[in-house]
């Protein structure tokens, strides 16, 4: 039994290392770039850093990131000026494209079909309508001469919060403790590919079990909370923009009506906030519009969104002479 | 409770140090630690259904000894038919009662009658059925025919029926193998314990990485057969071929490996079938423990091959009708039994269903001559051909799926219905293929080589290639726990 137990260990300890050499070879998982807040209190991620991010268990999406001086995955800076046309684009992980190569993001695009033009892409994972005005606010030198702020946003995730500050939980992965676990490659690897989503579920199950039974709500209590957050919601977006201003002119919201509550998009009309909606233009795509092993666009996807805003740019565009 | 489940490795561990270390000096108190950790693990599926593994123990443990007190040949067999009545009752209520009132409404409404099917029941199959009332029946029959003698140990004989190993899909043992181990002192030994965790890997491999990784092109072929070309219909049915035959050998494997850990040596279920050369052989390398069975209690008592040739193909046909019907409740499954009875026939006839039966294909070289590729491959052919029928939901569909194979050949790329890269699977396939064909002469050490460091890299790549085929989405129950 002693030698069983040996052997087991030691093959166990060996195999580990050779995984690990493997996933390391042949670059089956990502790599994460290094973040922080800098002196205005905006989270980003460190500047000039270049990486690889990974989708799949065989590395079915790899593709390159580049973050720029200023701290977002983009493949050119950001140098606004009166006499050029910018673009913004500010959002979450959708804008800050991980999954697709940083020469071929959203804003790339937009910039091919749009000469002259530039797009600045302030996409950052998590980043909810708090830390988008935030940024804008405390970089107001630099989006005064963008001419064009497009916002994205995600109801159910986007207006949790009326006021800004640091996500202390997205931080928390910068400590040492999960810097040092990230060097574990094939501890990465195994999180990106789900094989601890089951024994997630199950200590979540046994934990849960007594709360749900607890806390089981009728569909008429559901339907009055779901109002009730919806509310909760828009007070926070009033709250957020009675703090940071909004410039109704310049910025435009990029949505899925589908996925946003009536209430909102009446809310947005009635009070004359601009809107894109990508809704429509996705669904009406006879091809897929989102990766595999993933929710965020693919490639196909990107170029419907880069359409969408392109469309409206051409629309709008007055103040300067560029050919299209 | 299933293998492939987190659950189970949790359960597996604990049961084998509590087997080793604690009961470890005493026999009658790892037996009712085999009896109590097999009823938690179906218990945890459906803890009302242990009633009836209860019940045909029961019966089965009291026939016997009933049997054995007896000396009479018609009292004797009195009670063997009360084994057999109340086995087969327990599977026909529970797997084949709406069949048949479904089929006999069917029937009816054939001669002009319309009548309406009030009588089925909703009916949940329980889990293993089919394998532990063949199991019970056949330590009756063992009884019976004087080749065994009862246990009057209960708790032993519980243990026996409800092995948690091999209790929910076989292999389906007979007591002579199964309840001698159990009755007996087991001792640790580190080559059958690591023999078994070998097994278990591989088991796990075949399930994980063949079977599962292609069963949502399986899947999604079988479902909309109709609106694919024949060419990629052909590829979903050998899909098919290897998810089976990886779903269940992998099973088993698991099995004989598992029942390794507490001492007990199960009887082999597969023996590398896809390199059969003619369908008797396959017969003999499929699903081993079921042909076991068959020709020990329907064949053999029929008249097997001792008869005359035409009570010889009637008994063929009685058995693979039977044993088509064993896999389930639907007519697929009873033209696919047929459809092997047919293509046995002909090699009955030509006396070659027993020359293949000591040898392997490349017996004495490494590879296959060219006769044997062969008949290799005509073999895989008929066997795959006879996956329509047991892969179709009904019978309308499986001629519809056969009837665009031919009558509409046509060829079209295929793509992953979740658009992964399809050449991963195509290479999966071959280096499969490849890899079994070069242990193909043990089924039961999967990683026969001499160099250690072979060996390490082989668990590697194994080890590797799950996680690389690893889906958490994806439905991971076994294929043969629905029969």
């Amino acid at each position: 039994m002693k030698k069983l137990v040996v052997n087991l260990i030691l093959y166990s300890i060996l195999i580990v290392f050779s995984l690990e050499i493997l996933v390391r070879i042949f670059h089956l998982t990502k790599d994460y770039p290094v973040r922080y807040v800098d002196e205005f209190g905006v989270e980003k991620w460190k500047p000039n850093q270049n990486g690889y991010s990974v989708t799949g268990n065989r590395r079915q999406n790899f593709s390159e990131y580049h973050i720029n001086k200023f701290g977002y995955n983009s493949y050119r800076e950001f140098n606004p000026s009166r006499d050029k046309v910018e673009i913004a684009l500010v959002g979450d992980s959708f804008i800050e494209g991980f999954h697709q190569n940083y020469y071929n993001s959203i804003g790339k695009k937009i910039e091919n079909k749009l000469n002259g033009v530039e797009v600045y892409e302030y996409g950052y994972a998590g980043y909810d309508l708090a830390d988008q005005l935030h940024l804008i606010d405390q970089y107001k030198e630099q989006f005064n001469l963008i001419d064009y702020v497009v916002l994205g946003i995600k109801f159910e995730n986007d207006f949790t919060r009326g006021e800004y500050n640091v996500v202390e939980e997205r931080m928390v992965l910068e400590s040492p403790a999960y810097k040092a676990m990230r060097q574990f490659k094939l501890l990465v690897y195994l999180q990106n590919i789900g094989a601890f989503d089951n024994p997630r579920e199950l200590i979540g199950k046994i934990l849960s079990r007594e709360v749900d039974d607890a806390h089981k709500l009728t569909k008429i209590e559901e339907e009055k909370n779901q109002k009730k957050l919806v509310h909760k919601y828009i007070e926070n977006f009033e709250s957020l923009i009675n703090i940071y201003g909004f410039d109704k002119a310049k910025f435009i919201f990029l949505l899925d009506s589908e996925k946003t509550p009536q209430t909102f998009l009446d809310f947005l009309n009635k009070h004359q906030f601009k809107y894109l909606d990508f809704s429509e233009a996705l669904k009406k795509s006879k091809t897929p519009t989102t990766l595999i092993y993933d929710m965020h666009w693919n490639n196909h996807g990107r170029s419907i969104i880069a359409k969408l805003i392109t469309d409206y740019i051409k629309i709008n565009i007055k103040k300067k002479q560029i050919i299209f | 409770m299933v293998f492939n489940s987190l659950e189970f490795f949790i359960f597996l561990p604990t049961v084998f140090v509590l087997y080793w270390f604690v009961f470890k000096k005493h026999l009658k108190a790892q037996n009712i630690l085999i009896l109590v950790a097999s009823y938690v693990f179906y218990g945890l599926w459906d803890w009302r259904f242990l009633s009836l593994i209860l019940l045909s123990t029961l019966v089965d443990y009291y026939v016997a000894i009933k049997i054995d007190s007896l000396e009479e040949k018609s009292k004797r067999k009195s009670w063997l038919w009360v084994s057999v009545i109340f086995n087969v009752g327990l599977l026909g209520f529970f797997k084949y009662y709406n069949f048949f009132v479904d089929s006999w409404v069917d029937m009816v409404s054939l001669f002009g009658y319309e009548m309406k099917s009030t009588w089925t029941l909703r009916v949940i199959l329980p889990v293993g059925i089919s394998f532990y009332t063949f199991q019970t029946m056949s330590y009756s029959f063992d009884v019976y025919y004087k080749k065994l003698k009862p246990t009057t140990d209960f708790l032993s004989f519980a243990a026996f029926v409800s092995f948690f190993p091999q209790l929910v899909a076989g292999p389906i043992e007979r007591a002579s193998n199964l309840l001698s181990q159990i009755l007996n002192k087991r001792r640790f030994s580190y080559d059958q314990t690591v023999s078994g965790l070998k097994l278990i890997l591989w088991g796990l491999f075949k399930k994980v990485v063949i079977a599962d990784a292609l069963a949502p092109m399986v899947d999604d072929i079988f479902t909309n057969y109709s609106s694919y070309p024949a060419s990629t219909l052909v590829l979903g049915v050998t899909m098919f071929s290897f998810q089976v035959y990886g779903d269940f050998s992998g099973y088993s494997d698991i099995a004989i490996g598992t029942a390794k850990l507490f001492g007990v040596e199960l009887m082999s279920n597969f023996n590398f079938p896809n390199f059969s050369r003619n369908v008797a052989e396959y017969w003999q390398r499929w699903h081993i423990s079921l042909s076991t069975w068959f020709r020990h209690y329907v064949y053999i008592p029929l008249g097997g091959s001792k008869v005359s040739k035409l009570k010889s193909i009637r008994n063929i046909c009685i058995v693979f009708l039977v044993s088509g019907f064993w896999h389930g409740a639907n007519w697929t499954f009873i033209f696919w039994g047929g459809f092997h009875a047919l293509a046995f026939i002909p090699v009955f006839l030509m006396g070659r269903n027993t020359i293949y039966k000591d040898s392997v294909v490349g017996e004495n070289t490494f590879f296959p001559t060219l006769t044997e590729l062969g008949q290799v491959l005509l073999t895989f052919g008929i066997v795959t051909f006879s996956r329509i029928f047991f892969r179709s939901e009904s019978i309308t569909s499986a001629f519809g799926f056969i009837n665009r194979i031919f009558t509409d050949f046509s060829y079209g790329t295929y793509n992953h219905p979740m658009g992964y890269r399809m050449i991963d699977y195509y290479i999966l396939i071959i280096l499969f293929v490849i890899y079994e064909y070069i242990i193909r002469k043990d089924e039961r050490s999967p990683f026969k080589f001499k160099s250690k460091g072979v060996r390490f890299v082989i668990y590697t790549i194994v080890i590797l290639s799950m996680l690389l085929f690893y889906d958490s989405n994806i439905d991971r129950s076994f294929i043969y726990f629905q029969f």
